[in-house]
């Protein structure tokens, strides 16, 4: 199923570059306008590249690629405070991949992606919550998980068709 | 497609299609109050349907920003916000207990108890 692990510098290469193409999509994403008055509802298109990583190079280098990208976006973006969240919403639903992976097989990668979305909102929620040291910010949850759905579905779908043709070039 | 990969999509379509009913059936509010707490404490409660001039007034939360609060007649909003990300501002105005404005950074939340009917009151 997954090809056997790359080593040295081959692997820190594509790790790298991996890193590299999240932390632009996710930077170029954060320039557009909000797509709803509902704060945190928007596609995540880097997850793109965790969903990526954590099917082909396994959980070990999704985590590595996805804490580089949380960070340095962070950075790059000049809202360090977004980091908790992200972090949290991030972790979350790395830990639901890792359960989905043994669950679903590479052809229904478009599956897993929803169902972390939604669990990559509820991170965010929770976290929000213990920092705002209220409940009351769950009363977006409605919104956030129909949105993480249809968020995960269209990175599930982009992250599918990336690997579809990715195959076909080899290892 | 594998049984595994039918029950996920059933959970997924149950709790999505749960979740949109509740936002577009859950019942109107007679809510009116709006609560203002930074980091947890309350600060300000505000009867919006007393309210018959429009005011505004400065909050300095624990992250050493601050939010000017506009209040309306049945409506409030942060006009202002000395935050990087404006998350709160353009949220708009609130008049309903639907979702509450939240700002992150300052650890500002507003809410109005009682309950909401449409989204059209967020998105204002």
């Amino acid at each position: 199923m997954t090809p056997p692990p790359a080593k040295g510098a081959r692997r820190l290469t594509r790790l790298a570059l991996l890193t590299a193409i999240a932390l632009t999509i996710f930077l170029v994403e954060a320039q557009l306008p909000p797509l709803t008055a509902v704060p945190g509802i928007k596609l995540g298109l880097a997850n793109i590249v965790t969903v990526y990583a954590m099917f082909t190079l396994g959980p070990g280098d999704a985590l590595l690629i996805l804490c580089a990208r949380v960070f340095l976006g962070a950075v790059f973006s000049g809202q360090m405070m977004t980091l908790i969240y992200s972090a949290a919403g991030g972790l979350l639903s790395w830990c639901v991949l890792l359960l989905l992976r043994r669950l679903l097989t590479r052809e229904q990668i478009w599956l897993c992606s929803p169902v972390a979305g939604v669990f990559h909102n509820l991170g965010q929620l929770l976290a929000a919550a213990g920092v705002m040291k209220t409940w009351a910010v769950l009363a977006y949850l409605p919104y956030l998980v129909p949105a993480g759905i249809l968020a995960g579905l269209f990175t599930g779908l982009c992250a599918q068709f990336l690997m579809a043709r990715l195959d076909k070039l080899g290892p | 497609m594998s049984r595994n990969a039918k029950l996920i999509l059933l959970l997924l379509v149950l709790v999505g299609a749960a979740c949109a009913a509740f936002v577009l059936l859950r019942p109107a509010g007679e809510g009116t109050v709006a609560r203002i707490t930074l980091d947890g404490k309350l600060v300000e409660e505000i009867d919006l349907s007393a309210v018959t001039e429009p005011y505004t007034f400065t909050v300095e939360g624990p992250g050493g920003f601050t939010n000017t609060i506009e209040v309306e007649p049945g409506r409030i909003r942060v006009r202002e916000a000395g935050c990087p990300d404006q998350v709160c501002v353009n949220q708009g105005y609130i008049s309903d207990g639907t979702v509450p404005i939240v700002c992150l950074p300052n650890k500002l939340v507003i809410e109005i108890t009682g309950g909401g009917d449409s989204l059209d009151a967020a998105t204002g």
